[in-house]
Parts: C-alpha cells; sequence; structure tokens
C-alpha cells in the first residue's frame, strides 16, 4: 500500500519477462524495505499528507504551515515530527528561519530507480552484445 | 543533481555501426534482445515495446530524432513510472573495425519525483472518495 511497495511490485512485473537472469534480479530487489514502518504511519494520517502536498510546492515554515491548517501549532509540530521520523520531509535551518522541505519520498525512490534502470540497462545491453555477435560470426 | 540523474554506460561490439543500428531500430531485432516492437522506429513517431507473451506495453516513448547510424533520441518511460518521461540517446562511433555504443539516459530522479508525488496525489484522491462515500452511507443510513 505504501508508495514503495506499489513501486517495488511493478519493478517486479517489469522484470517478469525473460528468464533465469531476470529472476536473480528479482530476489534481490525484493529485500528494499527501509524505513517503510515509519513512512508508512506518517502518510496514514490526512492533515500529514496535506502537508506534504504543500510542501511539494514550496518549502515553509512552520508559521506558513500552520496559516494553511485549522489546528494548532503544536498539533503542527507533532504532524511535522512524525513526517520527519518517516523520513518524508527534512527541516533545514536559514538564518534564524527552519524550513521544513520535502525529503522527495523521492530521494529513495530516486536511488532505487537509479539501481533499477543500472540493472535494467546492463541486462539489455549484455542481451544485445551476444545477439549481435552471435548473428554476425554465423 | 546532474549526477544523481543521468545515466550512461558504453559497450563495445565486433560489428559495424549500420550493423548495431539495425538491432535499435528495427521492430524483429529489437526483439532479440529488448523487447518486440510494434513497428520499426521511424523519427518523429511514438514507439512501444510490448512483452512477448502478454503484448502489454511495457516501454514506450517518442523517437525524437534519428542520425543514421550515428545518433538516435528517445522519450522513454515504463509502466511503474506512471507517465513520467526520461530521455534515452544512443550513440554510435566507429571504433577499432566495430562499434562504440553510448546509451546516456537523462531525467530519471525528476522522472522519479514525479512518479513520486502522482503516487501521494493519487493516495490522497483515494482517501477523499473514501470519506465521501463513507458520509453518503452515514447520511442516508441515519
Amino acid at each position: 500500500m505504501t508508495p514503495k511497495g506499489v513501486i517495488i511490485s511493478d519493478t517486479l512485473w517489469c522484470f517478469s519477462v525473460g528468464g533465469r537472469r531476470q529472476q536473480r534480479f528479482k530476489n534481490r530487489s525484493m529485500g528494499v524495505t527501509p524505513d517503510i514502518q515509519s513512512a508508512f504511519r506518517a502518510l496514514a494520517d490526512p492533515t500529514r499528507r496535506q502537508i506534504l502536498v504543500h510542501l511539494s510546492q514550496r518549502d515553509m515554515t512552520i508559521a506558513q504551515i500552520v496559516d494553511e491548517f485549522p489546528v494548532s501549532r503544536n498539533a503542527v509540530k507533532k504532524h511535522l515530527t512524525a513526517l520527519e521520523e518517516g523520513q518524508l520531509i527534512r527541516v533545514e535551518s536559514r538564518g534564524r528561519e527552519r524550513l521544513n522541505k520535502l525529503e522527495p519520498v523521492g530521494l529513495k525512490f530516486v536511488a532505487d530507480w537509479f539501481k533499477y534502470f543500472d540493472h535494467f540497462w546492463d541486462e539489455k545491453l549484455n542481451s544485445l552484445k551476444q545477439v549481435i555477435e552471435q548473428s554476425e560470426k554465423q | 543533481m546532474m549526477s544523481k540523474s543521468t545515466m550512461k554506460k558504453t559497450v563495445f561490439f565486433n560489428a559495424s555501426p549500420d550493423v548495431v543500428w539495425k538491432y535499435l531500430t528495427e521492430k524483429d531485432k529489437l526483439a532479440l534482445w529488448f523487447h518486440p516492437a510494434e513497428s520499426d522506429l521511424v523519427a518523429g513517431q511514438p514507439y512501444a515495446l510490448v512483452g512477448a507473451d502478454s503484448g502489454d506495453k511495457m516501454c514506450w516513448g517518442e523517437v525524437v530524432s534519428m542520425n543514421e547510424p550515428e545518433s538516435m533520441v528517445w522519450t522513454f518511460t515504463i509502466q511503474p513510472l506512471s507517465g513520467a518521461m526520461t530521455k534515452v540517446t544512443w550513440e554510435l562511433e566507429e571504433s577499432h573495425g566495430g562499434t562504440r555504443l553510448t546509451l546516456t539516459h537523462d531525467g530519471i530522479g525528476e522522472a522519479a519525483q514525479a512518479a513520486a508525488l502522482g503516487l501521494l496525489t493519487a493516495l490522497d484522491a483515494g482517501w477523499d472518495e473514501h470519506f465521501a462515500q463513507l458520509r453518503t452511507a452515514a447520511t442516508s443510513g441515519g
């Protein structure tokens, strides 16, 4: 159900075409589930999801977030802590301000996608090399 | 961020650029190492590589440019990227009687973020709908 989970299952689907070699990658990519519990917890709350959507558009201070939501500063603070624990945001000090930034659910995704395409192209280019050099020998 | 978003791979082939080019652009030859294409690739046209058994689209985009047999640029996406596009550039150079092929894949990071945010938004829409149904059910049950 987590975004990460969705990606992983689609990844499997993508690797599911082909033979034994792909199977190896399939097994490897199944081991990727770090911190998913706290990210999941953080995402389970509608206010927190709304905060993330706001932060996807711009970095915001606590005061700016409080302005957007009908909840107390303390409540917002708790939400931000939960989001930080889920590694969905990070806090950055800029002068006297503390800015909340989206830690792109992305950042983890980016790393995963990089690994994904790294394997993907290695596999494909290897097959291409084999196919071309075999057919050219004949 | 640039390096985080760009992937480069270089492979050497014991075959001329003309031969390698065919494997990158012809429907039947693509099927031998990638996925079967719906048709031969044509500059300016969309392309789709489909699952050999399922016939589902696996990878698709548009052939942005072709310069036979030296270079080709695709927009490129796969199912799990939820429509976010990346860019793939193929470059072929004659080298020591064979071909040096360089693949450059740009925009992976951006596409990953777009896909992630798309999922977040979808998640949100999902919940809203769920609550609307709940409200309707609760009210009518009244």
